[in-house]
């Protein structure tokens, strides 16, 4: 029975004592939460040190809207496969797109090599605009298929395929027709960006050689 | 005519005295000096950057100053050191069920990469592919940045894990963190986690997507 008591007491103790460290814990969080800086505050400044920032706040401002892309420029989700043709902040056109699988190819024998067919992120600019495009098909279309690589150049051209035009944006990658509308909107491609017929076309037509492509 | 000149006089009053700047519109004017000056630096390279606006409750990924996608958050909670701005970068991304690619390997086990047809009748949004999407990404994740500062994204829905993920979650926030937060200084690894909570699955989701490892970012 005694024996009981020093259990339940030693166990009460063992409770308050867990209550106390996690009740300190709590205030301590609350100190360093009073600690969070309010909106707006900053380094105090003198009076006549406020010109100098005002005039470097505005050189700043002046500097980051001289990086922005001039004149019309693509930006493409790979995320959500919408494609927007901007000048400035308006946006001229929205296009439902298809963007790169993120699938990963091995090749079983030969040369062991590997593909990920992930739309390129980062920064381009419009190298190349071709009416009626022919596909030159890389060696990974025929892996893929099971087939073997074949050596000449005009077993590997297939017209149709790319649609009408393309935009060469670097690397092998382009902004393309398709013959698989039904999958607009969806992650299909090896890593280039497939468009719809009509929206590739006012693309193809309103976007300038050199015009910055962002892809994130 | 003296009403008139009583008037004129106010006005002109009125032009002449400029009220001297209030000390938080000054310390605001630093803080804008040092987060532009901040985000030029990052802005100059072709590199996406992301913007942690906490004041602000927005989250967003940026590149040339131009904003590409914002995520405005419908709540957060803190625990820890409170001194969380300036330039951070991506160490690492941590998810429970983090996705995975699929491999292809034609002659060995797998088949084909490109889609076949779909099913008649069925919406191409719908069917599986054999593709990583944006559905496919965690809806609940971590970002550790190099500064010490974990932030978990979460979806206010279907997140949770439960009956059991949410005794997890309690423990965790209201026990775990605490106790860390009041030991970890001792051991010289200040505690700063932050929670985000977004509101629906696709801004959590896209976030997964967005942020790759080493992309640099500003806290303000």
């Amino acid at each position: 029975m005694f024996m009981k008591r020093i259990l339940i007491a030693a166990a009460a103790l063992a409770y308050l004592g867990f209550l106390a460290v996690l009740g300190a814990a709590y205030l301590i969080g609350l100190k360093q939460a009073a600690a969070w800086p309010p909106a707006g505050a900053g380094r105090a400044i003198a009076d006549k040190d406020l010109p100098k920032v005002e005039k470097n706040v505005r050189q700043l401002e002046k500097r980051m809207s001289g990086l922005l892309p001039k004149g019309l420029y693509i930006v493409i989700d790979t995320a959500e496969n919408r494609l927007y043709v901007k000048n400035g902040k308006d946006i001229v056109r929205t296009a439902v797109v298809s963007c790169g699988s993120g699938v990963v190819l091995e090749e079983s024998g030969g040369k062991q090599r590997k593909w990920v067919f992930d739309t390129p992120r980062g920064e381009f600019s419009v190298k190349s605009k071709i009416s009626n495009p022919y596909w030159v098909k890389p060696d990974w279309a025929f892996i893929e298929e099971g087939e073997s690589i074949p050596k000449g150049l005009e077993d590997r051209i297939e017209a149709g395929t790319l649609g009408d035009y393309a935009l060469g944006f670097g690397q092998g990658y382009f902004i393309h027709g398709t013959l698989y509308t039904r999958l607009l909107g969806r992650n299909v491609t090896h890593g280039c960006v497939r468009v719809g017929d009509e929206d590739l076309k006012a693309i193809f037509k309103t976007v300038p050689m050199g015009a910055k492509i962002y892809i994130y | 005519m003296k009403k008139t000149a009583k008037i004129a006089v106010i006005i002109l009053a009125g032009l002449v005295w400029t009220a001297p700047a209030s000390s938080q519109d000054k310390g605001g004017l630093v803080k804008k000096q040092n987060s532009l000056s901040s985000e030029y630096s990052l802005a100059k390279d072709s590199a996406f950057y992301f913007v942690l606006d906490i004041l602000g409750r927005k989250l967003e990924l940026r590149v040339r100053g131009m904003v590409l996608r914002s995520w405005p958050f419908q709540s957060m909670r803190f625990w820890g050191r409170p001194d969380l701005s300036g330039n951070v970068e991506l160490v690492r991304k941590t998810a429970l069920k983090a996705p995975e690619r699929i491999v292809i390997k034609p002659g060995g086990d797998a088949e084909k990469v490109e889609p076949a047809p779909a099913p008649t009748g069925t919406n191409p949004a719908e069917f599986d592919l054999e593709a990583l999407e944006l559905k496919d990404m965690p809806k609940k994740f971590s970002l550790d940045f190099d500064n010490g500062l974990r932030i978990l994204v979460k979806a206010k829905t279907g997140a949770s894990g439960g009956l059991l993920g949410s005794i997890r979650e309690g423990w965790r926030w209201y026990v775990d963190l605490p106790l860390r937060n009041l030991f970890g200084p001792h051991t010289g690894a200040g505690l700063s986690e932050l929670e985000l909570t977004f509101d629906n699955d696709k801004n959590a989701q896209s976030i997964y997507w967005h942020f790759f490892d080493e992309i640099k970012g500003i806290i303000l």
